[in-house]
């Protein structure tokens, strides 16, 4: 029996003010709270709300036979709460219904897997911890950033206890295979969960394509095709599709809410979450990556936040300062604000700002930034990491900041 | 007539692109041509011409004078006495109408008379210049180009020096010229416009095309004598340059061309914007053709055996309020204090030039600048290739062709958002003019970051890539054919 797993990414980072060469010294406030809160107001009433009624109704009317999965970022569970509350508890409404799973993921999404692996794995867990005081249940399947993927990182997810791992369902990788099968991560158990990127991407980007919206019940025939020759179809997608991205003008939370039906009304068909799925279904085979794959631009590798100088150079500048940190026992108030600014900053965010390609991509990357140019992302970025690695280094005088530079006095 | 459909271009073959209608004949009115250059105009007439030649286009360019050294072979240079240029194209001899009279008034002065000058500049180096007197000059107009090769003899006859000694020039600022503008000017543009009627109006072309306001009086005379299309290209309008002091004068020569002309070219968006606002002419006429540029090698020489200091800031213009100096002046004491071994090079003459080097000493900055006057050809070129950063602070700015210029030298830049470039260049620090803060954060993180710097030219060079004059020089063609009249 075919099903389709339905997971949405839900995602907001703090974004950084135009922070100016003179403001270093002078202030520390680097995150434009303002903004941030009118963006996460903004998307709260446009997509959180609204399309979590959609889904809470939708969950009842299929009395549980709908189910779908989110991973929220712990910088977006934050400024819920600080700024959209209610949108928070919406979520905890959905988690109730126990048709509602969380995957786990980085709590600030940021690139530390390919970085620092000791920093990558501290995310994860604070992640985990986060998923389980806000909604009760801890993950069991884990997405990387932005779907970032390969062998090595498959590999390194099992070990960390993870059922089974998300990814792009890539067509140089695949070659011949399907996306609609459950594989499994080389020499482990792990269990590998792949997009169908043509039927997500009907919906994230041509749900509008030829003037009119596209319809749940053309949508769910191209879906019921697939029968005899699929066994469970990964939609991925921003969540932001539904409302902000897409607004509710365009037709975008009506099909989300005739969705469930549409796809039931083939017997054959079911939903099924990704831990339920990995429980199911045997992997048909092993998969192995030729390459890092993410599901951003057309590339669908890290380009978009490795793809020039500029992303290089911020991104080596941010994880030298992991030594500051790393193998440190950490109790210190005025320490632990300053690690909390180290790993808002790892965010990927802040490099996708940066990226300087051009056309299709390029535009995707300008409509998500507050800045006016990739260069402009650059320079206060970078005027906020001079500050910030002054402030590292003028710790020792300090005794709040003693720590820095000394080591941890008390082993814990 | 219809014109059969724009096909691509292949510049290999000698052969005219097919989209042009045989022949095409132009003439082109201008006051300036390389090497003799004051600003951007010549450039941008010798790229154009350049490109229009070589898909096909048969060009007569008249400037009001030749001062030796012009290379055009791809067209023929006039003088307005038609004397050609040396290896310039010959088309033959044309029948002159009767010399029209001069006006009594007229002093005998060829139009060697650079449009930049403000008064005092002017009668200065009449007196130079009659006497050839070099020393006498002020050091801003020492390194003028212009005055420079009036002085050294090669550009006038001995006629012309007996008639200036005979002939004592009224030098009087008009009430109206707001100071930057001799009488002169004004007689220099009606003996230019006199001398193109009687001796090119018989010639056989299809369309005029004249550049900047100097010419229009002369163009618009030889449209009304031959029935001839008129098409003006406007580089510049009297409200940039002129920014408060505005020459009532030019700014009337000015609209009765762009109002007279058939089909009117601006450098920019932002030019066409200006010519609708302050001149009410109708945005349907007027058509956006953006400058190009030619890419050539870098000359990194300089760069591996530089003996400049390790980081180069570079403005390169008329030191004019237009432009902005006074404005990078202030962002360079910004700078300074943070990166102590700057070097910040203004280069260019103008009437700014005393004020700015005042303003500089007065800031303690002369260690941290150097002020090598006009620059031009290979010293220009070892400019822009130590440069680690091209700044172009202008406050009103309808193209600005040295920020393609610099970026061809593989120099990063940053352009004042009141600008035509800006339009086309998208990987380039943009900034507003004021925003002294703001362009001091831009240069010291340039200079701070490599990669910065190098991400910018990577991405900038590709965009030049498109910014050809054989496309300037297509759309260009357009506008010949949307006012082209065939003969009934």
């Amino acid at each position: 029996m075919p099903a389709v797993c339905l997971y949405f990414q839900v995602h907001q980072p703090y974004r950084l003010r135009h922070y100016s060469y003179f403001d270093i010294g002078e202030r520390h406030d680097y995150f434009d709270e303002e903004l941030n809160k009118a963006i996460l107001r903004r998307v709260a009433e446009r997509c959180y709300i609204p399309a979590n009624k959609v889904l809470l109704e939708a969950i009842r009317q299929s009395k549980g036979a709908f189910k779908v999965a989110f991973s929220i970022t712990g910088t977006a569970i934050e400024q819920m709460r600080a700024y959209a509350p209610e949108a928070l508890e919406s979520f905890q409404e959905l988690a109730q219904t126990g048709c509602v799973e969380f995957l786990g993921e980085t709590y600030y999404h940021s690139l530390s897997s390919l970085y620092d692996f000791r920093e990558w794995a501290a995310q994860i867990s604070m992640h985990s911890d986060l998923m389980e005081r806000e909604f009760g249940v801890r993950p069991t399947v884990f997405r990387n950033t932005e779907l970032l993927y390969s062998d090595d990182i498959g590999a390194a997810i099992g070990e960390l206890g993870f059922k089974a791992v998300l990814a792009e369902g890539v067509d140089d990788v695949l070659g011949w295979r399907s996306p609609n099968f459950m594989y499994r991560v080389p020499n482990a158990n792990t269990k590998l969960l792949l997009k169908n990127y043509k039927l997500s991407d009907d919906i994230a980007f041509r749900f509008t394509n030829g003037g009119g919206s596209l319809s749940p019940t053309t949508y769910a025939s191209w879906i019921h095709e697939l029968s005899g020759n699929a066994d469970i179809v990964g939609l991925f997608l921003d969540y932001e599709t539904f409302g902000e991205h897409h607004r509710e003008e365009s037709g975008i939370l009506a099909f989300l809410k005739k969705l469930p039906e549409a796809v039931l009304s083939n017997q054959e068909w079911r939903f099924s979450t990704p831990t339920e799925a990995a429980e199911r279904l045997s992997a048909v085979g092993e998969l192995s990556f030729s390459r890092l794959t993410s599901w951003a631009d057309t590339r669908r590798d890290e380009s978009a936040w490795l793809g020039n100088e500029m992303q290089r150079k911020s991104l080596g500048r941010i994880y030298d300062a992991a030594t500051l940190f790393h193998g440190r026992y950490i109790q210190d108030e005025a320490m632990t604000a300053a690690r909390e600014t180290w790993r808002r900053l790892q965010t990927s965010d802040h490099y996708y700002y940066m990226c300087t390609k051009g056309y299709g991509d390029g535009i995707v990357h300008q409509y998500f930034s507050p800045f006016e140019s990739p260069y402009d992302a650059f320079i206060a970025y970078s005027n906020v990491v001079k500050d910030f690695a002054a402030e590292c280094a003028r710790a020792p005088k300090t005794p709040t900041l003693r720590v820095l530079a000394e080591g941890p006095r008390v082993q814990p | 007539m219809d014109f059969p459909r724009y096909a691509p271009y292949n510049p290999n073959t000698k052969e005219p692109a097919p989209y042009i209608r045989e022949p095409m004949k132009i003439l082109m009115l201008g006051w300036e041509y390389p090497p003799h250059i004051a600003g951007g105009l010549g450039t941008a007439c010798q790229g154009l011409t350049t490109a229009l030649a070589g898909q096909g286009v048969d060009i007569h360019f008249v400037v009001p004078q030749l001062f030796g050294g012009e290379r055009a072979e791809h067209m023929s240079l006039f003088d307005a006495k038609r004397t050609l240029a040396v290896g310039s194209q010959d088309p033959g001899s044309a029948p002159e109408v009767a010399e029209l009279a001069l006006p009594v008034s007229t002093t005998r002065i060829p139009a060697f008379l650079s449009p930049y000058w403000s008064p005092g500049q002017f009668k200065e180096a009449l007196a130079a210049i009659t006497h050839q007197h070099v020393a006498s000059l002020s050091p801003s107009l020492r390194n003028d180009p212009v005055a420079r090769a009036l002085i050294d003899g090669d550009v006038f006859g001995i006629d012309l020096v007996s008639a200036l000694e005979h002939e004592q020039p009224t030098v009087v600022a008009g009430e109206n010229t707001g100071g930057r503008y001799g009488r002169d000017i004004f007689e220099e543009v009606e003996r230019f416009t006199l001398q193109v009627v009687s001796r090119f109006s018989k010639d056989d072309f299809d369309v005029i095309h004249a550049h900047d306001w100097m010419t229009f009086p002369a163009a618009v005379a030889l449209s009304e004598a031959t029935g001839k299309p008129l098409v003006v290209h406007v580089h510049s309008l009297e409200h940039d340059r002129a920014g408060l002091f505005l020459n009532t004068q030019i700014n009337e020569i000015e609209r009765f061309g762009l109002v007279h002309a058939d089909s009117i070219v601006a450098v920019s968006y932002f030019t066409k914007r200006s010519i609708e606002t302050h001149h009410k002419i109708s945005g349907g006429k007027i058509h956006v053709v953006h400058n190009g540029v030619y890419s050539h090698d870098v000359a990194s020489e300089s760069r591996e055996h530089k003996t400049w200091p390790e980081h180069v800031v570079l403005f390169l213009g008329r030191v004019t309020f237009q432009k902005g100096p006074d404005y990078f002046v202030e962002v360079a004491a910004r700078v300074i204090p943070h990166i102590p071994d700057v070097l910040f090079v203004l280069a260019g003459s103008g009437d700014m030039l005393p004020v700015v080097k005042e303003r500089v000493e007065q800031l303690g900055l002369s260690r941290n600048f150097m002020f090598p006057g006009f620059m031009k050809g290979e010293e220009l070129e070892e400019l822009f290739s130590v440069a680690d950063l091209y700044v172009m602070p202008s406050v009103s700015e309808p193209f600005g062709i040295t920020a393609l210029e610099a970026i061809s030298f593989d120099t990063p830049v940053i352009i004042s958002k009141q600008s035509g470039v800006s339009e086309v260049i998208e990987h380039a620090l943009k900034v507003d003019f004021w925003d002294i803060d703001r362009m001091a954060d831009f240069i010291i993180n340039a200079l701070e970051h490599p990669e910065l710097r190098h991400d910018l030219v990577a991405m900038a060079r590709e965009e030049l890539k498109k910014l050809h004059w054989d496309v300037a020089a297509v759309k260009t063609i357009e506008v010949y054919h949307d006012v082209y009249r065939p003969e009934m």
